[in-house]
């Protein structure tokens, strides 16, 4: 995003809405501005700010800005996932894919949420810790297309250096291997410039009892109160065998 | 897409917080699944929602209307619905059960309100996703109070700075703490923003 600064009038409306505290008054006094190494090209100025003076201008954006504006924008849609947002169906409609079944769990990894932003190097740095202890990465996750290598979790060099507001990890694994990769985690949480919210996705056993808890108790892990649930609508229902 | 989740606490609490979605699967049910998504929003608009929206095409604000909003809804569509009180979620997740639209579902709430509120409803609990809450480098995050509002959009299109412009705007008269709840509610595209519940948020932090 930039701004016309022939356009600007400085009612800075636009800045209120920026996440990224991105804009902000030029040295001159005379117009806003935008930094464009923090700009994630989420357009959320552009659409919210109402801006009177016509002064907001999403310029084409070039390989691998473009990254930003995937990752950042809530109405991009990604190639891989085919949906709005920015990961997949996860286990949103795992009463009819059956993705992640008992002795099966889903770990994702939202790097510079909430609030804060990432760069893909400190993306890298949780995907390749990750890579280490052996897992699988979502392939309908658009992260895990930046990847070189999957196998190392090593992202593309030409990529590295592009922010976003926040960038998903996503993987699948049996639910003994839990400990190792909340382990690795742990680890490379402690170098990080950003923050991550992690989570951890599991079939519930029939008497409504999550697996994963007593796994993450053991591992002194906290967990927050309010969980999402997938109350079993779906059709045709994925039939579950343990 | 994990947008409904990772809601932070903050001192008002997550009582009156619920978020419902209806989805397809790709390749799975998503054919002709644009008529029952806009079925379950309309059933949502019966049970007094606290906001709603299509995480696709955006919410009823930037698509120029609720009527627009319903209309455009397409196969692969995301639509949400949030509540704020346990009467109203049951009474909904016993409509769209009625309904047999055939979409997976997911409710988000405290899990003690949503297992109650899912056994009143007929419908069974399948599979859960637990925030491990936030790791890194925490020093980087806006205070917990401010997260309890701004984290309702789980795409982070409500800056903290936004959130405190509008606790100024009610602290000084010069909106209501609905009135700014709503304009926080705008960026949030797939309308899980709480209103109900950040109006209240609002004017618990405009008091202090």
């Amino acid at each position: 995003m930039i701004i016309l600064r022939d356009k600007c009038s400085r009612c800075g409306k636009c800045s209120r809405y920026c996440p990224m505290n991105a804009i902000s008054l030029n040295r001159s006094k005379k117009y806003f501005e935008v930094d464009l190494e923090k700009c994630v090209e989420c357009y959320n100025c552009y659409r919210q700010a109402g801006c009177e003076d016509d002064a907001l201008y999403p310029q084409k954006l070039g390989w691998p800005r473009t990254i930003r504006n995937l990752m950042s924008d809530e109405l991009s849609v990604a190639e891989e996932s085919g949906i709005s947002g920015r990961g997949t169906e996860e286990m949103k409609t795992n009463d009819v894919t059956g993705r992640f079944a008992y002795g099966k769990v889903g770990v994702a990894v939202e790097m510079g949420r909430p609030q804060v932003s990432a760069h893909l190097i400190e993306v890298e740095k949780v995907s390749m810790a990750l890579a280490k202890v052996g897992v699988e990465f979502e392939p309908d996750n658009p992260i895990t297309s930046l990847m070189a290598d999957k196998e190392t979790g090593k992202f593309k060099d030409d990529v590295l250096q592009e922010r976003c507001l926040s960038a998903i990890i996503e993987l699948r694994t049996k639910m003994e291997n839990l400990p190792k990769i909340m382990e690795a985690i742990k680890e490379v949480s402690g170098e990080l410039n950003t923050v991550c919210s992690v989570c951890v996705a599991s079939k519930l056993e029939e008497d409504g009892t999550n697996p994963s808890l007593a796994v993450l108790d053991e591992l002194g892990i906290e967990y927050r109160p309010n969980p999402k649930t997938n109350v079993s609508l779906g059709k045709p229902f994925y039939a579950f065998q343990k | 897409m994990t947008h409904s989740l990772h809601r932070v606490k903050g001192q008002h609490g997550l009582d009156d917080d619920f978020v419902v979605l209806c989805m397809p699967s790709k390749d799975i049910n998503h054919e002709g699944s644009g008529p029952k998504l806009r079925q379950f929003l309309e059933l949502a608009l019966e049970h007094e929602p606290s906001n709603l929206g299509d995480a696709r095409l955006g919410n009823r604000w930037w698509q120029g209307g609720l009527d627009k909003m319903l209309d455009n809804i397409e196969d692969r569509a995301v639509v949400t619905a949030a509540f704020n009180d346990k009467a109203k979620l049951v009474s909904f997740l016993k409509a769209v059960k009625e309904a047999d639209l055939g979409l997976s579902v997911v409710v988000s709430g405290l899990v003690e309100h949503v297992a109650e509120c899912c056994e009143q409803a007929g419908v069974k609990r399948h599979t859960e996703n637990r925030s491990l809450k936030i790791w890194g480098n925490t020093d980087l995050l806006p205070s917990e109070d401010i997260l309890s509002v701004s984290t309702m959009c789980g795409h982070a299109m409500v800056p903290a700075h936004l959130v405190e412009y509008m606790i100024k705007r009610v602290k000084n008269g010069r909106m209501t703490p609905v009135e700014a709840a709503t304009e926080l509610a705008k960026p949030c595209q797939c309308g899980i923003m709480n209103i109900d519940r950040a109006a209240e948020i609002l004017k618990e932090l405009s008091e202090v």
